[in-house]
């Protein structure tokens, strides 16, 4: 079992597209750690208020529920673009390096559209959720912005896959 | 098609996929999809995925996963390790074998504010492997140690494994962590154990000790504040009664990340590499969540589940050895794929029938003990080749070491972890003993 990593000595030359999707990743990974850390501190302040004057933030369940779907949608392109996803390689140690970025790309598309499923599917759910009008119980807030914010996440891995299926992977574009 | 028979397809399409090089979490996906597709047609699949990624991940609960990671992530980088490596080696430094003790109980320690395995090796093996390897250690023992005391970065809680099967089996986080912790402070004492008696038995692979080893001081107390701090906060604020375990790991982020910046560790860069570690480790556990959801809901359909319950419950033998079974099939799983995906795969399947199971004891108690049985298992799977995750880890940060010798050095260690599973098999108290008491 390995978790593999693109190594450091990256090649010098990314192609613009790769650097476009490189960039996305990583400021997607940001903005759900910026998430987090917002999960954070109205966590502390949750707790603070409530040991001292009795009164947590309104409705902070709702909201740590909210940012954690939306982080967990960023979470993704920055771990498929560094191939952390984790295979079994064990079956295909022997098998030779060419076969294997093969069946590499292979599982890139599949990949690529489980994602493109899931994100389709979660904007019509969250299309159905905004005609419904579904909202919160606490703070009224709609249910479709938690839907809103996980499809992008989802639709960027499936593009950063769709790249490694065409393209290869960014440790072995420059053969 | 029977459900049975259709499980099995399901499961052999699963297979086959991941030994094909597929993410196990897609193997999954892609696999239970199908299964669900062909039970129900494709309208009440369409209508189950609408609605899954928001009904599962805008979730509350879910949250206290990446908190624990993002906390261990601030512990990683904010230079907490070696203050902690030199005050463990200045403890063991009279004993041969000093170093290697020493690393097990910085793991041990650094774990405790850490819930993964693969970051409490990594971590500890940057400040211990150079000081092991200039002190004239085997790449053998350096690199077996330092895999195996990786370990107690989930054995020790915080521990996200146990916080998977807390949140897949509804037990309380709290309860698990106690419950860890005294089996986790055996593993501790136990691989100190085996680092002495290996020393003695195959010469070689240790220097003697040495007259000018450094000396426990003031000093190297200091460095042990951030993490003294850290932990008492969050298991203090736990276990005090004053918030919960996923607030618990809100304040211990927070708190981490406080202390990385009062040592001054703390760059842009490195705060970064934080949220892109969190992000990572996260997105990789979360996805597996995804492709194990859509598996358990297929296998649900099938009703293999309840027909297994029936199944063993017709058997005619003794419990423990249906537990016995379980955990061995576990072992063997968890030697040829990966063992989170194993645990969100297969517990779903297993836990009513364990559950089912009578042990004369309570049925939180049988939740609590099969969850730190599946903890030990889980661990142990990270050292077992030809797949032992944390082995490749540090392996891949000593130089110069074949991963052969790698997993020779973490063969001792497995003896004593085949012992630790034994004895929580047939001593189930040692578990549930510090639950009870702080009840």
């Amino acid at each position: 079992m390995r978790v593999r990593k693109t190594p450091s000595n990256r090649l010098k030359k990314l192609s613009p597209m790769l650097k476009t999707l490189e960039t996305l990743s990583k400021l997607s990974a940001i903005a759900a750690g910026v998430l987090m850390t917002l999960i954070t501190v109205l966590t502390c302040a949750s707790i603070i208020g409530r040991e001292t004057i009795g009164k947590t933030v309104p409705g902070d369940f709702e909201l740590v529920g909210l940012a954690t779907g939306a982080a967990i949608g960023l979470f993704m392109p920055l771990c498929q673009l560094q191939r952390s996803n984790i295979i079994v390689d064990f079956f295909t140690a022997r098998v030779p390096a060419r076969i294997n970025d093969k069946l590499d790309r292979l599982a890139a598309f599949f990949l690529a559209a489980s994602f493109l499923l899931l994100a389709w599917r979660a904007s019509l759910g969250g299309l159905n959720s905004w005609q419904t009008n579904s909202s919160t119980m606490l703070l009224g807030m709609p249910e479709w912005y938690a839907y809103a914010t996980m499809v992008p996440g989802f639709v960027l891995t499936a593009v950063v896959a769709l790249h490694q299926l065409a393209f290869g992977f960014a440790t072995d574009a420059g053969h | 098609m029977s459900g049975l028979s259709l499980a099995a397809l399901v499961l052999v399409l699963m297979f086959a996929l991941m030994a094909l090089r597929t993410p196990i979490a897609i193997a999954m996906f892609l696999s239970g999809s199908v299964g669900y597709v062909m039970q129900t047609g494709w309208g009440p699949y369409a209508s189950f995925m609408n609605s899954m990624a928001f009904a599962r991940f805008a979730s509350y609960d879910l949250s206290v996963i990446p908190l624990f990671i993002l906390m261990g992530q601030f512990a990683t980088q904010g230079g907490i390790s070696k203050a902690l490596f030199e005050f463990t080696a200045a403890i063991t430094g009279g004993f041969k074998g000093g170093l290697a003790m020493a690393a097990v109980m910085a793991s041990a320690a650094f774990g405790a504010i850490c819930g993964s395995s693969v970051a409490t090796a990594a971590t500890i093996t940057g400040v211990a492997l150079p000081e092991m390897q200039r002190h004239g250690y085997s790449g053998r023992l350096a690199t077996g140690t330092l895999a195996t005391a990786g370990t107690l970065g989930i054995l020790i809680p915080p521990s996200v494994p146990l916080v998977i099967y807390a949140i897949l089996t509804e037990q309380n986080i709290a309860k698990l962590f106690l419950a860890a912790t005294i089996p986790g402070i055996i593993a501790m004492l136990s691989y100190m154990l085996v680092i002495a008696v290996y020393v003695r038995v195959v010469p070689g692979h240790a220097p003697d000790v040495r007259a000018d080893r450094p000396r426990l001081s003031g000093k190297l107390l200091v460095g042990l504040a951030p993490i003294a701090v850290v932990f008492v906060l969050v298991f203090g604020g736990i276990y005090g009664g004053f918030f919960s375990p996923t607030e618990g790991a809100a304040v211990g982020a927070a708190t981490a990340f406080l202390a990385a910046l009062a040592r001054r560790e703390m760059t842009w860069q490195k705060f970064k590499a934080c949220f892109y570690g969190t992000a990572t480790s996260s997105a990789m556990i979360f996805l597996i969540f995804i492709g194990a959801d859509i598996m358990n809901s297929t296998l649900a359909l099938t009703q293999v589940q309840t027909q297994l319950v029936g199944l063993i419950g017709g058997w005619n033998v003794a419990p423990i050895w249906v537990m016995v079974a379980i955990v061995a099939l576990h072992i063997v799983l968890g030697m040829v794929t990966e063992e989170l995906s194993i645990i969100l795969l297969t517990i779903p399947i297993f836990f009513p029938v364990v559950m089912a199971l009578d042990f004369g004891m309570p049925k939180e108690s049988l939740a609590i003990w099969f969850g730190i049985l599946i903890l030990m298992v889980v661990s142990f799977g990270l050292l077992v080749p030809p797949m032992g995750l944390n082995v490749y880890v540090v392996n891949g940060m000593a130089k110069g070491v074949p991963l052969s010798e790698s997993f020779r050095g973490v063969l001792p260690f497995l003896i004593s972890d085949a012992v630790r599973i034994v004895l929580i098999l047939a001593f189930p108290g040692i578990a549930l003993w510090l639950v009870k008491f702080m009840n």
